[in-house]
Parts: C-alpha cells; structure tokens; sequence
C-alpha cells in the first residue's frame, strides 16, 4: 500500500526571475508504508526538493502530492497538520538546536502539537531511548553535546512527534563508520517496530544495500529508476551512467562467479557475501 | 635521524572547554604522540570523531600549541616560543590546510579574489600572483569559475577553490582535515584525485585525515589515532589486517578485508590478507577451487 | 523566498561605465549627488536631466531594469509629492481648493522638483555605483579613497576586510536561516499566526541556533584565514591594483567640468554679482 504518492510535480526556484531553475520535473513515484525507501542521487538531481515537498514545505508549481490518498494541498491552511504527519529531518539537523536543555529542545515540537505536560514527559524520555542516549543528557544544554550526541537529539526531537512518516536527509552524513552504524540501524530497527514509512536520502550504495526495501533514484529533475533494493541493482550499467557505484562487495562477488563459482542469493553487503560463500562451501561438501 | 620532514615527539595536548558551564572541562585531546613523516610522503591519519586526529592536525599547522612535546618542521622547532613573526609566517605558508566545511574558508566573493588572498598576504607582486591563481585553479580544474561567486558552487567545487587558494602559496604539506567529508560522491571523487595528483606530480607531502576507509587505503602509509593515542602505524595492508582491533575502535576496514574477517570467523581457515576486490577475489578463488583447501 | 532577494544589484558587464576606476565612480557619484541638491533653475534640470541620460546609455543597462529599480518607491513619493502639494502655501492666489487645503503653483512645482531630485538620486547613483561595480570593486575603491585616514589611526584595512566578508557570507546566511525555518517549521513552529508578542518568541528558535552557527563559521574563517598567512595589511599586495586610467582621468575631468557649469547655471545671477562683489573687496584688503 502507499503512503505516499507523487503525481507529475514539478518546481520552480525563483519563478519569473533571472535566476529561475527547475529543480523537479514532473515526477511521478510512490513509497510503500511500512517500508524504507532509499531516496538517492547526486547534488542537484531534484532530492532535496522533493524531500522538502513531502510535509509541505514548498508547494508544487505543478503536480500533486498524496499522503494517504489525499492530496495535502487540498486545505492550504492545514498544511501544518502534515508537517506533524510526516517528520522532517534535514541534514545536519544538529545546528537546529536552540533550547536551554536538551528536554526542552525535544520537548519543542510536542509542545507545538499542544500535548500536555504528561504527555510530552514521556515522548521526551521515550525519543531519547530511541536515539540511544542517556537520561542524564536531558537536563544539559545541547550545545555541551559532542557532534554525534547533537545530531541524535535533533533526530529524538522529531520522533518525539511521532510521525507516521519519517523522512531522514543524510541522518549519517560527516560520522565516524560506529556513529553511521548505530545512528541508522536504530532508525531502522525504530521504524520496523512502529510500522512507520521511513524515507532516507543517501549519498550511499553500501547504506541503501543494508538497511532499505525500495529505492527511488533521482537524475536531472526526474524519476531516473525505483523499485525494490534487487531490482535496482539488476541494472548495474544504469547505475553507473548516473554515477552510482556498485559496492565493492558485489563487484568482488561478481568477480567471483565470474570465475565459476557460482553465488546465489542478494549480494549486497559482507554479510550477504559471506553467507553465500558458506552456502556455496557447504554445497560442495554435500 | 634528521631525514624526517616533519618530526612529532611525544606530543600532548588538553583542551580546556569553557563553552557555555562556567567550570572548564578538560578533555586530554592528545595523550604522548611521536610521528615521523618523510618528505613527499602520501599519509592517512583514520581515527573516529573525538580520537584526537584533528588536534594532532592543528598542532602541525600551528593553530594550536601542545601542551608538551616538540614539532620539527624540515628541521625548524615550531613550538620554540622565541621564533620570530615572520619565521611563523614562513612555516604557515608551508603548511597548507584544507578544512571540512568548505564554506566556511573562503573569504571573497569572487573565486579568483579568493584563490589570490593568500599570495597577497604573502606580499608577492600583483603579475606573480596573477600567475599563481591562474595555475592553481587550472590544477583544480575551476578556471572556467574564476569570475564566479563561492555561493553559487556546489560543495565539491567550493572545495577546489579552497585547495587552489593553498596551491597558489607553494606550500610543501597540505593536511587536509577531514576535507571530504561534507562532499558528495563526486565532489569526494575530484578532491581526492587532486590531492594524490599534488602528491605524485608536485612532490607535496599529503596528510589526509579521514574517516572513509577507502580513502585511508589509497595512501602509501595509515596511522591510526584512537583516544589521543597512536593505535596502529604501517602500511594499508598491515593497518587493515587488524579487522578486531579497528572495529574495537569504531573503525571498520574496506569490505574485502571485512570479509575475509567475516569469514575467519565463521570458521574458515584463511592464511593471507588482502584489502582490495582484486586481491580478495583472487585469494577467494584460490581457496574455493580447492587448491588451498 | 527568502533567497530571491538579490543584494547589491550587481549587472556583470563590459561598457564604459563598468570599465571605469571604481574611485573614478565614487568620486563622480559624490558630484552628481551634492549636484542633485543644488540644481534648482530650469536649465540646470534640463542638464541634469540630459547628463543622467547619458549615463544611463553609457551604462548599457536597459531602460527596463532602470525602472524596476524606481518602482519600490513609487508608492512614497506619490504620498510624498501629495503632501507637498498639500501643505506648501504659496504667495497669490491659490490655484484651487477644496476641505481645508489649498494648492498653491509653489506647492505643485516643489511636489514636482522633489520628486524629480529622487529619481535622480536613485537612478544615477544606481548607474554609476551599484550596477556597474562589483561589490569587491566598490569595497577596494572605498578603502583606496580613504587610505589616507590610515595616517590618523583609521583601521581603514579592516573596514574594508569586515565589508568583503559581510558580502561574501550575506547569501550563506539567507540560505541558512531559510533551512532552519524550514526545520523549525517541521517541528510544528508557526511564524505567521498569533499575537506581535508570539510571533516574535517564534523567532528564538530560528535567531539561537543562527547566531552559534555563525560564531562557528566565524571562528573557522578566522583559523583559516591565519593558516593563509593573513595578518592585516601588513606587508599585504593586491592581484588587481587599482590604476586611474587616460579615461579616468577625462571622466573625472568632463565631471568637473559639469559640475562647475551646473553650480553657474544654479546660482542666481544677482547672486552671483553679489559673490563677485564680495571677492572684489577681500582682494582689495589683501
């Protein structure tokens, strides 16, 4: 099922100035609820446009956005009541700190939503569990907090929201390979566990083989390819006109049968790769 | 030995955060260092966030002092107190740095103004300068932006400029700090293959301190920091040999050395290491015909 | 968008005016300015008006984007000129009235001579500064033209340093305080709705975490700057030196000249006598 659909958007920058640019053109494609869609593409393909366009933040010049079969421009005013729907968070989400602790920087967007106190109590506390952090930080300011410890706050304050979709723009960009691992396999396992459509831009082959279901790939203002994580791989060549590598991984596996030993199943990460190894060990055994 | 371009000895470093509490926090950055780097060496310093490995950067540029310990610069002991202004200048116009944030180390609002700020406070004649900026920003490829506006180009191209306004003062290291990793793909891609061009082509000595293993992999020499400490020093092979130790420090190693790794672990007997597809896939086939088995 | 708005005006290109010394421009622009304030006969409105044509045509910059430039303030001088005529008496009789006002030919001329005087302003400083310079051009003449207040002690350097700097980063920041509207926006933050009161706490969180970035970024542009040897100007050149030119040199000559002919042309010529008159006997005393 759907949760969200994009219907022939397009968008201008700066229309009717000299500086006017299209940054999408009319684009057309869905992600799946319950899913994790990987949203890739270089700088200046249209994603980030159309991230901003998916809890309302521009408007289409052309086009519609759907959000559970309803188009979300249909009440302009209620445009707000998306943004609690779908959660944004931005890259670099870090530098949007700005309260005195880090409980009431979390506490900001529930407070917007008009919850009582109770209430955002225990959003708060259950935001930063998620976010793998310690209730001690809550009463610290966030600008005390390593770069890691920032970025995992601004991410606690949207799920405190607890949006039905949650759209992560480069949620790992600038860490370390441990921060990367333990910033998106918690989302991942969040929204597994709470059914919520997860939307993640990424600069990353090797990110969208492990923690994704479907990909949308961007080029140029357009829908380049999207499907599910095989079908996007089973054009290699595609990928590569759009610049987009391989991981090395599936390349050295390819390598492999190449040479006749034949490896079956996904093979996508190290994980994937090693088990058919074991299963083509284990075959010849036989 | 004296034959080392840069000397680091038992460098130690503390920095005191007085941010926003009112008592300061200590936080040892840098606890005991040596390092020696030969001249046109091509070195990766890999470490995660807060390791220390920016800090060991600052204090070779000068932007910090350590707390204890010397650095020798082609023989010139920069943390000697009684160097003059224009010594300190002289070694900072040696010592190139390329930061993260690309955009925040321009200062004009024209590229080629900008590439030209660094010769002009060296106090070079207006024609050389004209010369350098011209030569620098072909190097990095942006000659056709000379006349454009920093904020106008993308991450990666911003980066370039940065690297064209350290070129045009004929520095003899350029560290770059972390410098790939606000870039996308391809901005990723062209800095990376300058910096190795400036490396085999003009003789500089490249430090390039990273997180991407993939770029640490490509360097003739990886030095591992982990809390202010040297963890691991040698080439790429025998860095990324050590898969448990990396991953005991938050590091990972490229994916063929992580599944040769994987695969020990599953109980599989694998004598050699390798660290690029090529290698693993050969070594792989050797091992899956039989032939080792 | 914020990010439509365009600072400085700046139109690249290559015409005779453009070519011009930046100090050549300012200096011009400082004549044409007092001019603006001391033309009030006829035939100096006629001059004046013949000299900013021409420089408008010596521009190269079209009759269109002229006056776009007037159009914002339109609006005012329309009220401006209303009330002039409004409430300016003049000697005979008035030329008609109406409620409690009455117009008087004075009134209408100083509604018109105004008006006029503010257009002009507009248009030639305009044509001859922002137009036709590049801010780095026009900081450079600044601190060229004032380099002599460095012998009393004016840090005229850093003015200069601070106003290069200020332009460079200005679209940086409109960006940036765009993105964290956009994030606080999905957080639920409202900007547009709710008392003066609430919409200006609104703005907390977009002003905090712009003014820490921009320490930041200030205090990373100061580390670099430094490690690119910068040290004020000391022992500092210049790639582009400012050199006055054959055609500087007859600009500001033809400048002169105008401006002497328009102070003839404005001074009455009883006036005149009288100036005369008053130089004859200071020179006899002497």
């Amino acid at each position: 099922m759907e949760k969200i659909r994009i219907e022939g958007v397009s968008f201008i920058y700066s229309k009717g100035t000299p500086f006017e640019r299209r940054a999408l053109d009319g684009v057309s494609c869905s992600f799946e609820a319950g899913k994790i869609t990987c949203l890739i593409g270089h700088t200046g393909s249209g994603k980030s446009t159309l991230v901003n366009l998916l809890n309302g933040l521009y408007r289409p010049t052309e086009g519609k956005v759907y959000l559970d079969g309803e188009d979300i421009w249909a009440r302009p005013k209620k445009i707000t009541d998306i943004r609690r729907r779908v959660g944004l968070v931005m890259q670099y989400p870090e530098y949007q700190l700005f309260d005195e602790t880090v409980y009431s920087d979390i506490a900001f967007g529930p407070k917007n939503l008009g919850l009582d106190a109770g209430e955002i109590d225990l959003r708060v506390r259950e935001a930063i569990a998620f976010v793998g952090l310690d209730e001690a930080l809550l009463s610290k300011s966030p600008f005390e907090l390593s770069g890691g410890q920032k970025r995992r706050v601004a991410i606690a304050g949207i799920i405190a929201m607890r949006p039905e979709v949650l759209v992560l723009d480069e949620p790992a960009a600038g860490l370390d390979p441990r921060g990367r691992r333990e910033i998106l396999g918690g989302l991942t396992r969040y929204v597994r566990e709470r059914g919520i459509t997860l939307i993640l831009v990424s600069h990353s082959m090797e990110d969208m083989a492990s923690y994704c279901d479907n990909v949308v790939v961007m080029k140029d203002a357009k829908v380049f390819m999207q499907g599910t994580v095989d079908e996007v791989f089973s054009h290699p060549d595609e990928l590569d006109a759009v610049g987009l590598d391989t991981p090395e991984i599936t390349k050295l596996a390819q390598g492999l049968i190449q040479a006749g030993i034949v490896l079956s199943g996904a093979l996508y990460t190290v994980e994937d790769v090693r088990d058919a190894i074991l299963r083509y060990i284990g075959g010849n055994a036989q | 030995m004296n034959d080392y371009f840069i000397r680091c000895e038992n460098l130690s470093y503390i920095y005191e955060d007085t941010g926003e509490s009112a008592i300061p926090v200590f936080h040892p950055a840098l606890d005991g260092v040596s390092l020696n780097i030969s001249r046109g060496e091509y070195l990766a310093i890999l470490g995660h966030n807060g390791s220390g490995k920016s800090t060991l950067a600052k204090l070779i540029s000068m932007i910090l002092t350590p707390k204890s310990g010397k650095i020798y610069i082609d023989g010139t002991d920069i943390t000697d107190e009684t160097l003059g202004e224009d010594a300190q200048y002289e070694l900072r116009r040696r010592v190139g740095m390329v930061f993260q944030n690309p955009d925040n180390q321009l200062v004009a609002t024209v590229v080629e103004e900008d590439v030209a700020f660094g010769p002009e406070n060296l106090g070079i004649p207006s024609d050389e300068i004209r010369k350098r900026v011209d030569d620098a920003l072909s190097l990095v490829g942006m000659q056709d932006y000379k006349r454009h506006a920093p904020h106008k180009l993308s991450g990666g191209q911003k980066q370039r400029v940065a690297i064209a306004g350290i070129i045009a003062m004929h520095p003899d290291i350029i560290i770059f700090d972390e410098a790939t990793a606000m870039l996308d793909p391809i901005g990723r891609r062209d800095v990376l293959a300058i910096m190795e061009r400036l490396n085999r082509e003009d003789g500089i000595t490249v430090i390039n301190i990273t997180h991407y293993m993939d770029e640490a992999a490509r360097a003739d020499r990886i030095v591992v920091i982990n809390d202010g400490k040297t963890l691991l020093d040698g080439t790429p092979d025998e860095v990324f040999s050590n898969v448990p130790l990396l991953h005991e420090v938050g590091l990972e190693a490229p994916q063929s050395a992580e599944l040769i790794h994987a695969l020990r672990e599953a109980g599989l007997v694998i004598n050699s290491n390798a660290i690029t597809p090529e290698g693993c896939r050969d070594l792989l086939i050797r091992l899956l015909s039989g032939g080792d088995r | 968008m914020i990010s439509d708005i365009t600072l400085g005006q700046f139109f690249p290109g290559s015409s005779i005016l453009h070519r011009l010394d930046p100090r050549t421009k300012l200096l011009l622009s400082l004549l044409y300015i007092i001019g603006v304030f001391l033309l009030n006969t006829p035939m100096a409105f006629i001059l004046y008006t013949l000299i900013t044509l021409s420089l408008i045509l010596a521009s190269r910059i079209s009759m269109r984007v002229i006056l776009k430039g007037i159009k914002p303030i339109v609006i005012v001088l329309i009220f401006t000129m209303i009330i002039n005529i409004l409430l300016t008496s003049g000697e005979g009789e008035p030329l008609f009235s109406f409620l409690i006002f009455a117009v008087y030919k004075e009134g209408i001329i100083r509604a018109f001579f105004m008006a006029y005087r503010v257009i002009m302003l507009i248009v030639g400083s305009s044509v001859l500064l922002t137009y036709t310079t590049s801010p780095i051009a026009l900081t450079d003449g600044l601190e060229s033209l004032l380099s002599p207040l460095k012998l009393i002690k004016v840090p005229v350097h850093l003015f200069a340093m601070m106003m290069t700097i200020a332009l460079r980063f200005i679209p940086t920041l409109i960006e940036e305080t765009e993105t964290i509207m956009n994030a606080q926006k999905s957080r639920g933050a409202n900007f547009t709705e709710g008392s003066i009161i609430k919409r200006a706490r609104a703005l907390i969180p977009i002003l905090v975490p712009l003014f820490v970035s921009s320490f930041k970024r200030a205090e990373e542009l100061a580390v670099a700057m430094e490690c690119r040897c910068y040290r004020g100007d000391v022992g500092r050149t210049k790639m582009n030196k400012l050199k006055y030119r054959l055609r500087d040199i007859l600009w500001l000559t033809v400048g002169a000249l105008l401006f002497a002919g328009l102070i003839l042309l404005s001074v009455k010529s009883a006036e005149l006598s009288a100036l005369g008159e008053a130089m004859r006997i200071l020179f006899y005393k002497i």
